[in-house]
Formats: C-alpha cells, structure tokens, sequence
C-alpha cells in the first residue's frame, strides 16, 4: 500500500520527446485518466500488461524501451 | 482530481452526514420500544441517503459530463475493489462485534441498531478508503 512497484518507466521522458505530448493526450490514447499517467510517471502505480503495450506503440518503441525492473 | 476520486469524496460527505442523521434518529428510540420501532430511523434515513446520494452523483455529472462518462480505468478500478474489500472487513468486525455484545447483553435492539451502523460506517469507510488508494496507489 503505498509502497513504490519495482518497476521503472520512461514514459515521461518518451512523453516530452513527442511534441511534447500532454498527459491528458496519451491518457486519451490508451484509454486510461489523466491522474493514472501521473501515478505511472511518478512510479506510484505500474500499469497492466495492455496498457503498457499501448503506452509503447504510442511512441513507435518496443515495451522494453518504455519499461524496466529496478535493479 | 479525477472524476471518480471527487465522487468518492462526496459519497463519503453524504454518508457522513446522513450517517449522523441516523445516529440522532436511533438514539431517540428507546432499547426496550417494540421491534417494529426500532425500523422507524431506517425510513427516514434511506429516503435521506437515496435523496442525497442522487443529488450529488447528478450534480457531479453535469459539472464532469466528459468524464462520467467513461467508465473506471485499470488503476480506478483495482482502487475500487481494494476499498470494497476492506470495506467488507469493517461490516463484518462491527457485526461481530454486535453479535458478541447481543450474546453478553441479550439487546435485539441494540444488536439491530449496531448491524445497520456498521452498514453506514463500511460505507463511508469504502469512500474513504477509495480516496486513499486514488491517492496514495494501489
């Protein structure tokens, strides 16, 4: 509860190298809320197997490239 | 905030209130009245309670209208069903726990009053356990 899930992200980064994208745009392009992207970003919340794939085909990367495991 | 952590907020204000309400009405009726007078709060408060509850989900509509009418996302939803858990866990330590004062005090009344109580209290615990987990993660 609370506790910060082990895994990383570049969302944000990926994010303001498109445009910059706004939040409530690629909240909009997988379908999810503005506050789940910031809950992603700030690696409070990692996000479902789907959603992670669309984060990434978002950007034109593979999964891997938007996602890692800490450590 | 999101459309669902305001509505959260508000179910758990009307609960609240109307949970106070209840409090007033059932403290007024004596413990030794018939059973049929312990049901008298009840009316008044579910009319309450569905009056309320109506009102503020509209009013967030009309206010949010883009919003609610999406459904809950992945992280909403599992904030959601981790409230309604919990929430499940408070009924049942309040209706334990009035049970076990009905088997020391043999109070019917009291053992009625405190069942529909914890029924309002894991209510407004779901609520508020839902802004937390909107809040904090999941």
């Amino acid at each position: 509860m609370g506790k910060s899930p082990p895994i990383t992200n570049r969302v944000r980064e990926l994010r303001e190298a498109n445009g910059p994208m706004s939040q409530q745009a690629l909240a909009d392009a997988i379908g999810v809320t503005r506050q789940t992207i910031i809950a992603i970003e700030l690696g409070k919340y990692s996000p479902s197997l789907e959603s992670a794939f669309r984060i990434a085909r978002v950007f034109g990367v593979g999964v891997e490239d938007a996602f890692g495991w800490k450590g | 905030m999101s459309f669902r952590e305001k509505s959260a907020w508000a179910m758990a204000a009307v609960m609240a209130l109307t949970g106070l309400f209840y409090l007033r009405l059932a403290v007024a009726v004596p413990a030794d009245a018939p059973p049929v007078a312990q049901l008298g709060p009840l009316v008044p408060y579910v009319l309450a309670v569905s009056f309320a509850s109506i009102v503020v989900q509209v009013a967030l509509a009309v206010f949010n209208l883009r919003d609610a009418r999406k459904p809950a996302d992945e992280r909403e939803r599992q904030a959601i069903h981790r409230a309604g858990h919990s929430a499940g866990i408070v009924l049942a330590v309040v209706v334990v726990s009035a049970a076990g004062s009905y088997l020391v005090q043999g109070n019917g009344a009291r053992l009625f009053q405190w069942v529909i109580g914890g029924l309002i209290i894991s209510q407004f615990a779901g609520y508020g356990l839902q802004v937390y987990f909107f809040r904090r993660g999941v």
